[in-house]
């Protein structure tokens, strides 16, 4: 009884963590960005010349970005300004020309249209 | 003689025991930050008793929200089903509330009432009641300063550390000043019983940080009455939340 018990008790921990390591899905960035995690939610922030996109992607399924608003909180040496993103194509959302310059922390909102559920992190720029 | 000594003696520890009970009892529930469904929610309630909210939503007198240089950032609490969210313009570094909740008197160890001196007046306690909270949502990159309308606030003194275990030292601030004596427990939701520690002469304690989660950690202070006609003294309590991440999966 008591070995079966063991065989039992490993076929469900051979199965359970799995399970628990996949829970949330990719972190690592897909576009050549930077990546914070809140929760099951990743955030990827990338710079490029023609300005900053996000990408937010929820448990491994990407946002739909125009049922999205997004808006950046840039904070640099004690000055904070705001810039409102627009949404790309899927999940990505993008600031035409902005450049964020080293040392600015960076508050990320994106905020449901429907359920005004926020979904937020920020981002340390090194 | 000696008896009747011994008596009374044992009749003065009685209530004074009954009293430091009733203080207990009566400082217990607090409000404090946590996440529920992603979202900020603001919590009523002492361990695993989170109550009802959305009653006390009208109570509650402030909530603000602060960006990385502590600059205020537009917040209103929101109430959605059962809890109340907080629902801010950016994404907040801190965000704080303050709720007073109300005078409370009671005589003896009898139940506690929402009654004044005047209209209790052989009350054996009567307290006026302020609960605080602020959380922590972003990195710090400088000192927690002291919030405005927070009359107790406990603030982490250096940056908050990665991993549970890792001595933490927090001031307790008394309307903006360091406060010696502030009553402090490390984990009001999973172990609010525990024995509480005292800060300092310097206002600080240093206390391990036990979750690698959510740690909302509280501090009492029985303050002066400002009204001695209507009750003896103010009860501050104020938590502090903050989560440290988990592994990466």
């Amino acid at each position: 009884m008591k070995r079966i018990l063991t065989i039992v008790s490993g076929l469900v921990l051979s199965f359970a963590l799995p399970a628990a390591i996949l829970a949330h899905g990719a972190t690592h960035a897909q576009h050549g960005g930077v990546v914070q995690m809140n929760g099951e939610t990743l955030f990827e922030l990338v710079r490029a010349p023609a300005g900053v996109s996000l990408y937010v992607t929820d448990e491994d399924e990407p946002v739909a970005a125009s049922r999205m608003t997004a808006r950046l909180s840039i904070t640099v040496r004690g000055k904070r300004r705001e810039v409102a993103m627009v949404a790309g194509r899927g999940n990505q959302f993008f600031a035409r020309g902005l450049t964020l310059p080293q040392g600015a922390s960076v508050g990320v909102m994106v905020i449901n249209r429907a359920s005004q559920a926020r979904y937020g992190t920020t981002f340390a720029i090194r | 003689m000696q008896s009747d000594l011994m008596f009374k003696r044992a009749l003065c520890a009685a209530v004074l025991a009954a009293m430091t009970l009733g203080s207990t009892a009566a400082l217990a529930h607090g409000i404090w930050f946590a996440q529920r469904a992603k979202q900020l929610a603001l919590i009523y309630g002492v361990g695993a008793d989170d109550l009802d909210m959305v009653r006390r939503l009208p109570q509650v007198e402030s909530v603000t929200a602060y960006d990385a240089e502590y600059h205020p950032i537009n917040a209103v609490a929101r109430i959605a089903g059962p809890i109340i969210l907080i629902d801010a313009d950016a994404q907040p570094t801190l965000v704080a509330a303050v709720m007073p909740y109300g005078v409370w008197s009671r005589v003896g160890d009898g139940e506690f009432e929402k009654k004044t001196l005047l209209e209790m007046p052989n009350a054996t306690l009567s307290t006026k009641n302020i609960k605080y909270a602020v959380t922590i949502q972003g990195p710090l990159s400088k000192p927690i300063p002291a919030l405005a309308g927070h009359g107790l606030q406990i603030v982490p003194v250096g940056a908050i550390p990665a991993t549970l275990g890792t001595p933490l030292t927090y001031r307790v601030l008394y309307n903006g000043a360091p406060l010696a004596g502030a009553r402090m427990i490390n984990d009001m939701v999973n172990d609010p019983d525990a024995k509480e520690v005292l800060t300092g002469a310097d206002g600080t304690v240093a206390l391990p940080v036990r979750n690698q989660g959510l740690n909302v950690i509280r501090a009492v202070y029985d303050g002066p009455s400002d009204q001695p006609r209507l009750y003896r003294q103010i009860e501050h309590t104020a938590t502090l939340a903050f989560t440290l991440a988990h592994a990466p999966e």
